[in-house]
């Protein structure tokens, strides 16, 4: 009976499911690697590798609680690490002392990348253009700027020395601005009046502007708040691979939306919390990592991704058809 | 609305040209010709002869465009397109290179695009509440990893036994194969679309699947078929880019899917779903392909043209979006209005000023 409970309540709770999963997952990696995969460096170096991930699925979780979605973020990544890159590669602020210079680079690139959200979230709220299409064209526009300004050229890791120190293997920085930023987001969403709206907009949206929220100003805040972290991943790109290029991370949006459809984001809006995207994330990111010590090579990672990611949503579907024939068959006693 | 002269004003808008033009199929062929000409003035050599030599390499996109605007129609949304053009390619270079005769080789590849469009169907139908967003976010990434993995470790294979190929990839008259192609395939669409009981179901189900389902539409099978249709005509497309390339590699295909969507948006149809058809797609489809020639002839940086592709994407939607607001549409009725009481107030004048001119 006690076991049963125990039982639903795992399977009733995506975190904890999810986490028991995570865990399961970490120690069968483990013994399959033969007990390399637990070390610490290993561990930082998951965090390290998807960092940007991490980020900018926090805001994915706000665009996807709001019922929306953005896919223009690499774009905007993109052209925001660009501009930073090209600054340093012309030595624009070079009479500037290094930190300073470090802080007034990664305030740059994310204000390039809130002006870049707020176009965005400005279309969509005002002119009700579906977000799909409007992130759509924007991630062409952004992309395609990111060229332009770098004429298709690189800046490469001398032209960057320095910067690149705040994000080079070893430093803490990369973790500093997660952990902040996960503090930061979780407080948001769980105590303030702005993640009860974002929250209310995705249950409800007549019911909420009904209900007295600006319906527009939240949309534009939250897509404002992805392009700035579009921006500050830009920035953390260039410091932890030490090069900008207008290619950068070309494709890591359905990343970014996998890893919070894995930990339990709805697509429609309305559900998900950050500890289940830093979940997803964190799930994501050891799949990518534990592939290659188990011995599979890493043409095969892409398949075994997409398995993982059409597994995760169809075994969410099933269970909670389960527990809605469950909760039925409950009511009928 | 009826004047005061007992006159009615007819439920039926007049057609006038102005009307046709503003309408947005007619504005996009504005735009094509638009484009044409600016491709004109920008580079002589900007021939028709030109252009249809270029035109096989993006041609084939308009393909997928067809079974995509069903899809947006429905209100759903395919993003794994891409990945089956890269998958069927890669199948039927193999096949090619295998030795078999070229028939087969074709068989094979359209065989694999219904394989995959029908996987992403029977996911779709079998669990429902599934966005489609994810579920063919998935199968892209599967479709290109059984390439990828396939291809090995080069990521890259030739056609070694071209003749076929180039068979298809010729010219009857000055027209590519591709081009009659793309038309036939467009007229089929275009007239299932508009003229069947098929069609009309489609925008049923994007209008509002749970009543459509009430009203005894077969929204499950209608979806199974739309999907593999989407995977048929990828594998298609991805014949077709063969005859340009001779070979496949892991990126082959790749964004195709946000191309072809912006094809069809920039035709007209809405995400939302119930919205458009394919003849705003098919014009819009050969709007793009013209302006990829007419810069690239003009060695235009590649990116420019990702720039104004996206732009026109983004500006297209919001002209239609303002234009089908409450406000704008008040705006409208009342402008019309004023008209109407206008041309009343003058008809009861006439015939109290010159009573004498309708006798004469």
């Amino acid at each position: 009976m006690k076991f049963k409970e125990i039982l639903r309540k795992i399977t009733g709770n995506h975190e904890v499911s999810l986490a028991l999963i995570l865990v399961l997952m970490f120690i069968v990696v483990d013994i399959l690697a033969g007990g390399t995969f637990h070390s610490g460096t290993n561990i930082a170096d998951i965090f390290r590798n998807n960092a940007l991930t991490l980020v900018m699925s926090l805001g994915m979780l706000l665009v996807l609680l709001t019922g929306g979605i953005d896919i223009s973020i690499t774009g905007v990544l993109a052209f925001s690490g660009m501009s930073i890159g090209l600054l340093m590669k012309n030595h624009v602020l070079d009479s500037i002392p290094l930190v300073p210079r470090c802080i007034l680079l990664f305030i740059i690139a994310i204000a390039i990348g809130s002006c870049c959200g707020l176009i965005n979230g400005f279309i969509i709220a005002k002119g009700k253009v579906s977000p799909i299409i409007c992130t759509l064209g924007a991630m062409y526009v952004w992309r395609g700027m990111a060229y332009i300004i770098s004429n298709s050229a690189w800046a490469s890791a001398a032209d960057v020395a320095g910067y690149s120190d705040f994000g080079k293997d070893g430093s803490v920085g990369p973790y500093i601005i997660l952990a902040a930023a996960f503090i930061v987001f979780f407080i948001l969403m769980k105590w303030t009046g702005f993640g009860r709206k974002v929250y209310a907009i995705g249950s409800n949206k007549e019911a909420a502007a009904i209900s007295g929220i600006n319906v527009d100003r939240v949309q534009i805040a939250v897509y404002t708040i992805m392009g700035s972290l579009a921006g500050l991943a830009g920035a953390l790109s260039v410091s932890i691979y030490a090069s900008a290029q207008p290619t950068m991370q070309t494709g890591t949006e359905m990343d970014v939306i996998a890893a919070c459809v894995i930990g339990g984001v709805s697509m429609s809006g309305g559900r998900g919390t950050v500890l289940g995207t830093l979940l997803g994330g964190i799930f994501y990111a050891i799949v990518y990592k534990a592939l290659p010590l188990v011995g599979l090579e890493s043409i095969w990672q892409n398949l075994i991704k997409g398995v993982i990611i059409l597994g995760v949503v169809i075994i969410n579907v099933v269970t909670q058809r389960m527990m809605k024939r469950r909760n039925l068959a409950r009511r009928e006693i | 609305m009826a004047g005061k002269s007992g006159r009615s004003i007819s439920a039926v808008p007049e057609r006038s040209p102005l009307r046709r033009i503003v309408s947005w199929e007619g504005a996009l062929v504005l735009i094509f010709i638009g484009v044409l000409v600016m491709g004109r003035i920008m580079s002589a050599s900007f021939t028709a002869e030109n252009v249809l030599r270029e035109m096989p390499k993006y041609l084939s996109e308009i393909l997928i465009a067809l079974p995509m605007g069903f899809i947006l129609i429905m209100g759903e949304i395919d993003i794994s397109v891409g990945s089956v053009v890269c998958l069927s390619a890669t199948m039927a270079t193999f096949a090619g290179n295998a030795g078999l005769p070229f028939i087969v080789v074709v068989l094979i590849c359209l065989l694999t695009g219904v394989a995959c469009g029908a996987l992403n169907g029977f996911i779709l139908t079998r669990w429902p509440e599934l966005p489609p967003m994810i579920v063919t976010l998935g199968t892209q990434i599967i479709f290109r990893g059984i390439a990828e993995v396939s291809l090995g470790a080069g990521g890259s294979a030739s056609y070694t036994n071209s003749a076929d190929l180039a068979g298809l990839g010729s010219k009857v008259g000055p027209f590519p194969i591709a081009f009659f192609v793309v038309i036939i395939a467009a007229a089929i669409y275009i007239v299932v679309l508009a003229k069947t009981t098929f069609g009309r179901k489609l925008y049923a189900i994007g209008s509002n699947r749970v009543a459509a389902s009430y009203a005894g539409i077969k929204v499950g099978k209608i979806r199974f078929i739309v999907y593999t249709l989407a995977g048929l005509m990828a594998s298609m497309c991805a014949l077709f880019i063969l005859t340009t390339t001779y070979g496949v590699n892991t990126t082959t295909g790749q964004n195709y899917e946000m191309d072809v969507i912006a094809m069809c948006v920039f035709g007209g149809i809405a995400t939302t779903g119930g919205k458009g058809n394919l003849i705003g797609a098919l014009i819009a489809g050969f709007t793009i392909v013209c302006l990829r020639i007419a810069l690239s002839i003009k060695n235009v940086n590649d990116q420019l043209i990702l720039i104004i592709i996206g732009l026109l994407l983004i500006i297209s939607v919001l002209i239609s979006s303002i234009t089908q607001s409450d406000k704008f549409k008040k705006m409208a009725l009342k402008r019309a209005e004023e008209k109407a009481r206008a041309k009343a107030g003058a008809a009861e004048g006439q015939p109290e000023k010159q009573p004498d001119d309708k006798t004469e």
